[in-house]
């Protein structure tokens, strides 16, 4: 049987691995969320959790930059919004979350693979992964130097460089994450699991969104 | 052990038929027609098969049977492998179809034949197997109309028919080939079995795969990633993509032929698009050693091929290398004004063997090549031979990879002769020599790192 996870329990899953999450909890109420976005910091990212429902902003369930003022109000416009949308879905609330720090949008998933156990994906996010598939795929488990041929080997990879001016990415930061994740899919019972994005700055990288699909 | 099925001291052909179309029949011919050890024909029908004294069954033979093959219809071939086992038989090549390949039905009389296999602690090949030749025993026990030339490509076929119409076809490139295995539906000896078994045989130098699917991929990875011999393989069904409906962006990317390019990678195995190229790369493997780096320096008569060589060379992430000034002095002595004296080089339309000789040997002396790449185009007033002797007289002495392409067919015959008696791999166009040469540089790349990592996949 296979189960997929909230966004916030496929994070929990992640750092359980040390990889680097944004915070967030999940509301209940109006009032918790902004007791939550006060102690993160505002603004915040406010997004509908339900285990019904893994495409998020499809939907009309992600606002970004949400200041303190608006933190209730967004609340009570996100359910009365999923509630039209998707009727049948089982909401457990709103996950109130930090806003993701400036930086290049990549992607990391693994896939179980019948042959070989499991597929390790990395690629730059947004547009390239959608349109140019510009990725690169290693078996795990892999070691320090497999994580930077990949990093190194999408054709993107000047841009993380850093191109026009831009200072480099954190490339140290994603081999550690493609560490990480190998790691998990030794551990754990992953069917599929999308990081989206991960964002890398000049310092860290961070996953700001993830889905998971466990056995 | 698997030696008992590949260097065995005798075989019994279990359905031995004196009718050549049957496949007992030429498989018991192509046996006889080469193998130096016993061989005993079954048929319980016959006294004598093919001029030689058969028995009613494998217990009946009065001396010890090391190998037996096994070519009877499917229903039959439990209690003859429960004879084997009890002869002492140490290793089974079952060619009969009808087993996991045809349905569930199938697949249950393939288990019970692995158990008997396993019971009797004998090896097989197959089910659905056609059979495995070993030339330095002179063992063809396939129907492959006749012995390849030796050498030291073995090569591992999961198609049946196609592997053997690539094996024949190699044969009449005059490719020298060691082992051909049909591995049929891998139910006992699969591809890791193989890939260590190969690895160990001092006979095989290079290893070319022809594979729909590969069972324990793990242990595959594992086993590749031990062999310093290069493998080069081509993996069919690269069209299928992974499914489109799925859960996650990943899924959606990430088919299974992604997959296997990224683990053939991590296990030092060169993936080969077409069955040319996988035996285009294992012949220079089987006759060439391994650059020591990707400076590579091509010399040709006509600047159009050394052209189409350089775009190649460039496509394939290699170098064209830079020549010291005395490499150039050496070449201009001997080629005309007009020519090109820096890489590649042109000698302008000169073939003679002074041209040649010099140049190459110049070139091979600058300590910033690696590699060299050898062209003549063929024109009705020059003659292929002498730049031919002149690259093999030089490569004789030279321990750098040298890659032939003589090209324009009729009146190129006897250089190309001479090439092939010097053992250098020569191809038709300067693509396949370009790209057979980018080959030892990949498996060099590899040896230097893949290879030597750390980890483990078991």
């Amino acid at each position: 049987m296979s189960k997929v996870l909230t966004e916030h329990e496929a994070k929990n899953l992640l750092a359980k691995y040390g990889i680097p999450v944004t915070k967030g909890q999940i509301a209940a109420t109006a009032d918790e969320a902004l007791a939550i976005a006060l102690q993160l910091g505002t603004p915040v990212a406010m997004k509908i959790s339900s285990p019904d429902i893994s495409h998020k902003s499809d939907v009309g369930g992600v606002v970004l930059n949400v200041g303190r003022e608006d933190v209730r109000a967004t609340y009570n416009e996100i359910i009365s919004i999923i509630k039209k949308a998707v009727p049948n879905a089982n909401i457990e609330g709103i996950l109130v979350q930090q806003m993701a720090p400036p930086g290049h949008e990549t992607i990391v998933g693994l896939k179980k693979d019948a042959q070989f156990g499991h597929a390790l994906m990395f690629g730059l996010g947004g547009i390239f992964v959608e349109v140019y598939k510009d990725v690169s795929f290693r078996v795990v488990p892999i070691d320090k130097s497999d994580a930077l041929d990949m990093i190194a080997e999408i054709k993107g990879y000047p841009i993380l460089k850093g191109i026009r001016g831009r200072k480099p990415a954190d490339i140290e930061a994603i081999a550690r994450v493609l560490m990480s994740v190998s790691d998990l899919a030794e551990k754990e019972n992953i069917i599929e699991l999308d990081i989206n994005p991960l964002i890398v700055s000049e310092s860290g990288a961070v996953a700001v969104d993830a889905r998971a699909m466990v056995e | 052990m698997l030696s008992s099925i590949f260097e065995p001291a005798s075989i019994a052909v279990i359905g031995a038929s004196n009718n050549e179309t049957k496949w007992g029949g030429r498989i018991l011919k192509n046996i006889l027609s080469g193998f130096k050890g016993k061989v005993y024909p079954v048929n319980p029908n016959e006294k004598e098969v093919q001029g030689v004294v058969s028995y009613s069954s494998v217990a009946d033979i009065p001396d010890d049977v090391e190998m037996a093959v096994i070519a009877i219809p499917s229903q039959l071939v439990l209690p003859v492998a429960e004879e084997c086992g009890k002869k002492g038989v140490r290793g089974i090549v079952v060619v009969s179809a009808g087993f996991s390949e045809t349905g569930s039905a199938g697949a249950e009389l393939e288990q019970k034949l692995v158990s008997i296999v396993r019971k009797y602690g004998m090896r097989m090949i197959g089910p659905n197997t056609l059979g495995i030749v070993n030339e330095p025993v002179n063992l063809n026990a396939t129907v492959i109309g006749r012995l390849p030339s030796p050498g030291t490509i073995s090569f591992i076929t999961q198609s049946g028919t196609l592997g053997l119409a690539i094996a024949e076809w190699t044969i009449d490139m005059g490719l020298g080939l060691c082992k051909v295995i049909s591995t049929g539906n891998k139910a006992d000896t699969d591809d890791v079995d193989l890939i260590e078994y190969l690895d160990n045989d001092p006979a095989t130098g290079v290893i070319a795969m022809y594979a729909e699917g590969i069972k324990r991929g793990r242990k595959f990875l594992e086993a590749a990633r031990r062999t310093k011999k290069p493998i080069i393989a081509i993996k069919t069904g690269r069209s299928k993509r992974g499914a489109k409906a799925v859960f996650s962006h990943t899924g959606s990317i990430a088919g299974s032929d992604e997959v296997y390019s990224a683990a053939f990678r991590q296990a030092g195995i060169l993936r080969a698009d077409t069955i040319d190229e996988v035996f285009d790369a294992a012949l220079a493997f089987s006759c060439q050693p391994l650059p020591k780096g990707n400076n590579v320096a091509i010399i040709s008569n006509g600047g159009g091929a050394s052209i189409v060589a350089t775009d190649e060379c460039e496509k394939q992430g290699m170098n064209i290398a830079d020549l010291s000034d005395e490499t150039k002095e050496k070449i201009k002595r001997v080629i005309p004004g007009f020519g090109s004296a820096s890489n590649p080089v042109d000698t302008a339309g000169t073939s003679s063997y002074t041209a040649y000789s010099e140049s190459i040997k110049a070139l091979l002396l600058d300590e910033n090549v690696d590699a060299l790449i050898a062209i003549y185009v063929h024109t009705l007033m020059s003659d292929a031979i002498p730049p031919a002797e002149a690259v093999v007289e030089i490569k004789r002495k030279c321990p750098k990879p040298v890659i032939a392409c003589w090209m324009g067919g009729a009146g190129t015959e006897k250089g190309v002769d001479i090439l092939k008696s010097g053992c250098l791999p020569n191809y038709s166009v300067p693509e396949r020599a370009v790209k057979a040469l980018a080959a030892l540089i990949r498996h060099r790349e590899f040896l230097v790192t893949v290879k030597t990592r750390g980890g483990s996949y078991e």
